[in-house]
């Protein structure tokens, strides 16, 4: 752990310059190495920028877009905005939860309702592995969680 | 025009035109790239296209048209001037080599005429957009491109604030402040450095302009972005992109980059004398970090809640200097009008609302997608003329204009015309311009729900009467779906949704009344029938 704290703290240096501005460029970064914020890897952040833990964590969890949950190795995200919802988008949702019960997460599936995903000219859409797809059927939905559950 | 600039922006065009005439006597094929046709398979169609492409062709990557439900599109323009469009293209069909044969191949899924799609639009800040190069420079300076900022910097900058403010453009954002006044305003505080924030940062669930400007027409949010800099006496910009917004991001990152190598951004643009800086910033998600004062505390690493007003960010912005903040959209329309005068954007529009605006249209419409039409056109003319109509077998049966801080028409009102401000005084407005065709698969209670729950999802927390009024709502909402809701009930709603929207510290709050107070106002009957007896 104190090796993989030093990593980060030498590569924190060399990326951001140490002013509270670079908090959210330095939390994006975290996202994109780690899929989400680990604890120990904000501690660091917040060492680097000289921000206090509790402000980095209060910062952090309040963006819907940061993680700071370990996601499962797949994640589906499905859109329940307005426009979805009356182009199919309902029974996608539906049918996702219906199909989560069976398995019992048991594939390592994280399945998250999104408010928009501001794709609503190709509605419904899904999010699978960080890549929309849009104008999803029932059946190509069922593909997608064959595709991540086997 | 001094001669330096003249010169300037002449070779700039000169040296476009001798790159552009490689291609001479060649066939174009346009492949429209953007977010939506993404998730519609484009990257296929375009890897497809490539491999077919004949030696006397070469591939443009364009941003899209806006013809969301006609995506993925590609066009092809021959050498003899014949030009052929294909909708909803494939990766087979592009294989087959079919992307010369026929004119415009409209797939099943489109069930009508889609011309009227473009042909009742009024395009300038689209204009271009699905045919421009999105990831040159040379497309958009050969149409005309960064004249505008030309003219706008041989003239003074209070001469650009007149001609921006006689042309009557308002922010695009929802709030429709008059552009030039915050440029005036932060030009007047003797505080230096100031900084100009360009909100791109487009959280609001249904509304899509300001990504498809970037994906499509970079340049002409970048051209804009300097002129509003030159007015405001700033010299650093931020671009301030959302979350979501990755292929948006990566092409203003190109456009940045073309923009500092041809002279048009960095020291002595187009040999003025006038330097700008730009920076591109990205947001992590949530509805309020598109009001200003939100976003200002993001970028200093706070939580994102909005500030006190005032002071305004004109006066006192990020880190306390003066800070212009404006819409993309409204700094996409900048550029015409500096290269067309501010009367030709005036004479676009009504007496009382200024030029055109970008309307997202989806829902049960057959073309979803993003339209760009004058201030004053009806709700009617959105959805039947340029949407065509509900889709077969499907009724309208009542409209969401606006998105989540604006509220819901019944039929009645589909002659009502977008303006600024309020549509109508219970709540509905045009905001950043979200129309959304409702059927019969939601009923109005249904509707109400869902806006007020998401209001409560993305409330921040920082003030009270949001914090605690937003949910309360969504609980009575619920007691009334449930069936548990008295007469009393009905009247403590509306009452707290016009305490929420009146005790609020920023616009989410402000406005988070409004889906109920509209429904309650359009739909009370309805309403009323679901109450307890007794």
């Amino acid at each position: 752990m104190n090796r993989e704290r030093n990593e980060l703290r030498a590569t924190l240096r060399q990326k951001f310059p140490r002013n509270r501005g670079q908090l959210l460029p330095a939390l994006h970064y975290l996202q994109h190495e780690f899929g989400y914020l680990p604890d120990w890897a904000m501690e660091v952040v917040g060492w680097h920028l000289g921000i206090p833990s509790s402000e980095v964590y209060g910062a952090a969890t309040s963006y819907t877009e940061l993680r700071i949950q370990k996601p499962g190795e797949h994640v589906i995200r499905v859109c329940t905005g307005l426009s979805c919802w009356l182009n199919g988008g309902r029974q996608l949702i539906q049918k996702a939860h219906a199909e989560m019960g069976a398995n019992g997460e048991a594939g390592d599936v994280t399945l998250e309702e999104v408010p928009c995903a501001y794709i609503c000219g190709v509605a419904p859409a899904v999010e699978v592995d960080g890549v929309w797809r849009g104008r999803v059927g029932a059946d190509d939905f069922s593909g997608i969680m064959r595709e991540v559950s086997p | 025009m001094t001669d330096a600039i003249s010169n300037a922006l002449t070779s700039l065009r000169e040296s476009a035109a001798e790159r552009q005439s490689a291609h001479n006597g060649k066939t174009r094929v346009v492949v429209q790239v953007g977010h939506c046709s993404q998730a519609v398979g484009v990257a296929d169609v375009a890897d497809a296209v490539s491999a077919a492409l004949p030696h006397d062709a070469y591939l443009v990557t364009a941003g899209c048209d806006g013809a969301c439900f006609a995506s993925p599109k590609i066009s092809v323009t021959l050498p003899d001037g014949q030009f052929i469009e294909k909708w909803c293209m494939t990766a087979d069909l592009a294989e087959k080599g079919f992307i010369y044969i026929g004119q415009a191949d409209k797939s099943e899924a489109i069930q009508s005429d889609p011309s009227e799609f473009f042909n009742k639009q009024h395009r300038l800040t689209l204009a271009g957009c699905g045919e421009m190069d999105a990831l040159g420079i040379g497309d958009y300076i050969l149409n005309g491109g960064y004249g505008g900022l030309a003219r706008a910097l041989s003239m003074t900058p209070e001469e650009v604030i007149e001609d921006v403010q006689a042309s009557g453009l308002r922010g695009r954002g929802g709030a429709y402040f008059p552009a030039a006044l915050k440029w005036r305003g932060a030009r007047a505080i003797e505080n230096t450095p100031r900084y100009i924030v360009v909100n791109c940062e487009e959280g609001e669930p249904g509304i899509f302009p300001v990504r498809h400007l970037m994906e499509g027409a970079p340049h002409r949010l970048l051209e804009g972005t300097v002129i509003a800099a030159y007015a405001s006496g700033v010299h650093e910009a931020y671009i301030y992109i959302n979350a979501e917004a990755h292929l948006s991001t990566e092409r203003m990152r190109i456009a940045v980059e073309q923009a500092y190598a041809s002279g048009l951004l960095g020291d002595d643009i187009l040999s003025s004398g006038f330097s700008l800086d730009v920076e591109i910033l990205r947001g992590a998600g949530g509805y309020v970090c598109g009001d200003e004062t939100t976003m200002l505390n993001t970028m200093e690493g706070q939580r994102r809640e909005p500030r006190q007003r005032p002071p305004f960010p004109t006066e006192a912005g990020l880190w306390g200097k003066p800070t212009v903040i404006n819409n993309g959209e409204t700094l996409a329309s900048v550029p015409y009008i500096l290269a067309n005068g501010c009367d030709a954007f005036a004479a676009i529009g009504t007496d009382d609302d200024k030029g055109t605006k970008l309307v997202s249209l989806s829902g049960a419409v057959r073309h979803a997608g993003l339209i760009e039409v004058p201030m004053g056109t009806t709700l009617r003319e959105i959805i039947y003329d340029m949407g065509g109509g509900t889709p077969d077998g499907r009724d309208l049966t009542a409209i969401a204009v606006g998105g989540p801080s604006s509220g819901i028409f019944p039929l009645s009102m589909l002659d009502a015309a977008i303006r600024s401000g309020f549509i109508h005084e219970s709540g509905v407005m045009l905001g950043a311009g979200g129309v959304i065709a409702l059927d019969d698969s939601v009923s109005v209670v249904d509707m109400m729900r869902k806006l007020a729950a998401y209001n409560a999802d993305e409330s921040c927390g920082k003030c009270t009467p949001c914090r605690e009024g937003t949910p309360r709502m969504v609980e009575l909402v619920d007691g009334l779906i449930a069936g548990r809701a008295s007469a009393s009930d009905l009247n403590d709603l509306r009452q707290l949704a016009e305490l929420v929207n009146a005790a609020s510290l920023c616009g989410l709050g402000q406005a988070a009344g409004n889906p109920v107070l509209s429904a309650l106002h359009f739909f009370g009957d309805e309403l009323a029938m679901m109450v307890k007896e007794g």
